[in-house]
């Protein structure tokens, strides 16, 4: 497994990893942040996953150096999966009325039954959260609903926006600009507040691992009460 | 909660409280948040004898109103001068009923507050910086109380509420050095020719920046199209679109993205361009290198 650990200004390294697959890189990545949990560098403040990268933050002045965090790594991305981590399953109740649907049809060549179809057949999982808060990049969509990002990103999209873009489809916990192209919208809330105030984990109702499956209802349970806008 | 010592009679362009950010949460997609400009927030904290990151009032450009609910000592640094403050950056005394207005600064953008102890408000996620589009907290809006935390008795001397910074500390927003800039991870895979336009091109401020990112106008970069698997970013993150218009990340930005990033602003250097107003322009120079290669174990 190749490893490249580069410098990202003078408090930050930004680590690349060579991954076969997205599960692959999903658990090289796990690997990476198991071992540096039980084997904090002095100094390090945040570890932020990307899709094949591992952006590391340091104090000003306690960046290791590359070389020497490279070849500790290195060793470290080969570990196995965690034999404990039991994944969950989300269902995520979803009606399937995006603004996007029928350009995404066009764009793919197939009906709108059927892109809704194929975006419900598979288990989804949580790769990375990032963008904003709570926000789920989820792996496995279907290669036939691969299609760009919009060029012009709408400058706001509804909270609770189901939406696929390039490789990855996601769910928007806020109200935010976004380039995504809408699908469906879900009454299911990915971030609380007040736990937030608490500065507990379980403030997001995803987590990198979990699988995710969509479920396509006619009408969201509690309309009366949308997620936050 | 004690009783409020400040009302925001009005908040102006923008106020909000921040500290040093938060810390652990960026795995999540929250952004580290946190006062823009941390060297002048730091002084006005070292002003009143606080910790460096103690929470501060941020105030963007001009027009906020404030009311003195009791007798006070704030200190203001940043963009505005206040009146009666000889042009220095410094303590004040305030008695109740005593209103500060912040005046259109001569050059600069943001201005910071703070009482000695600091403000004492809701943390989300570790930190008082808001993110109201999540519901986590909402912007101050006329009318907010602002609390002050208890603190205790004061080592400092007895007039502190005259006490005043180093004038060379003291920034000239107006003329900004050329920023220190670290090649980014996406480095290589601009053109010569467009990383030389990067450095000897002056950019200017975008009238369409905020604390999530700020956008600069100038002659377009030639980018690659090649969409990037999402990465994450820094603070000071120079990112290019399609459309090759600069954008450098601030402290509310997203927390990952697609696109290249050429380079990194310096942190120390961050502080310079957050002050830069739109149109004002500015100018960056490389950073000297740290060693490259990195390791590349087979």
């Amino acid at each position: 497994m190749s490893l490249r650990v580069d410098p990202f200004g003078p408090n930050a390294v930004l680590v690349r990893f060579a991954a076969r697959g997205e599960l692959d890189a999903f658990t090289r990545c796990q690997a990476l942040l198991r071992y540096l949990e039980q084997h904090p560098p002095v100094g390090l403040i945040e570890s932020t996953p990307g899709m094949t990268t591992l952006l590391l933050e340091f104090e000003p002045g306690h960046c290791p150096q590359p070389e020497f965090l490279g070849a500790i790594l290195a060793d470290a991305a080969r570990l196995d999966p965690d034999p404990l981590a039991q994944p969950r399953t989300v269902e995520v109740p979803v009606v399937y009325d995006g603004q996007d649907l029928d350009a995404v049809a066009a764009r793919t060549g197939l009906p709108v039954s059927r892109c809704v179809e194929l975006h419900a057949a598979v288990t989804y999982r949580v790769q990375i959260l990032g963008f904003c808060p709570g926000f789920p990049y989820l792996s496995g969509l279907d290669r036939r609903l691969h299609v760009p990002r919009l060029d012009t990103p709408r400058t706001r999209v509804p909270a609770g926006s189901v939406a696929i873009g390039g490789e990855h489809t996601g769910i928007y916990p806020v109200s935010t600009a976004g380039g995504w192209n809408l699908i469906g919208r879900t009454d299911l809330r990915l971030l609380d507040p007040e736990a937030a105030l608490a500065d507990r984990r379980d403030a997001f109702t995803l987590h990198p691992g979990d699988l995710v499956r969509f479920v396509p209802v006619r009408h969201l349970r509690d309309q009366s009460a949308p997620p936050p806008s | 909660m004690n009783d409020p010592v400040l009302e925001l009679i009005s908040p102006g362009l923008g106020a909000s409280l921040q500290d040093h950010g938060r810390r652990g949460w960026k795995r999540f997609g929250v952004p580290p948040g946190g006062a823009l400009d941390d060297h002048a927030a730091c002084w006005a904290n070292l002003l009143v004898g606080n910790p460096l990151h103690t929470p501060v009032l941020e105030l963007l450009l001009h027009g906020a109103v404030l009311r003195v609910l009791r007798p006070l000592t704030v200190s203001i640094t940043g963009a505005a001068l206040i009146p009666d403050a000889e042009g220095l950056w410094r303590t004040f005394d305030l008695e109740e009923d005593d209103e500060v207005a912040v005046p259109p600064p001569e050059s600069g953008v943001w201005t910071y507050l703070a009482v000695r102890g600091g403000f004492l408000a809701s943390r989300w996620f570790g930190s008082v910086s808001v993110f109201p589009r999540g519901g986590l907290g909402s912007a101050l809006t006329a009318r907010s109380l602002l609390h002050q935390a208890p603190h205790a008795p004061p080592h400092s001397p007895p007039h502190i509420g005259r006490r005043w910074v180093d004038p060379t500390e003291q920034r000239n927003y107006a003329h900004p050095p050329a920023l220190r800039v670290w090649p980014g991870p996406q480095w290589d895979l601009f053109p010569e020719a467009a990383r030389d336009r990067f450095f000897s091109q002056p950019w200017r401020i975008s009238s369409r920046s905020d604390r999530t990112g700020y956008r600069l106008d100038g002659n377009p970069l030639s980018v690659s199209s090649v969409p990037l698997p999402s990465e994450p970013v820094l603070p000071g993150s120079i990112q290019l679109p399609p459309d090759g218009v600069p954008i450098v990340t601030q402290r509310d930005g997203p927390t990952v993205g697609g696109y290249p990033k050429i380079g990194v602003v310096d942190p120390a250097d961050l502080s310079w361009l957050v002050q830069c107003r739109p149109g004002q322009e500015i100018r960056f120079i490389p950073a000297t290198c740290p060693p490259l290669p990195a390791t590349r174990p087979s």
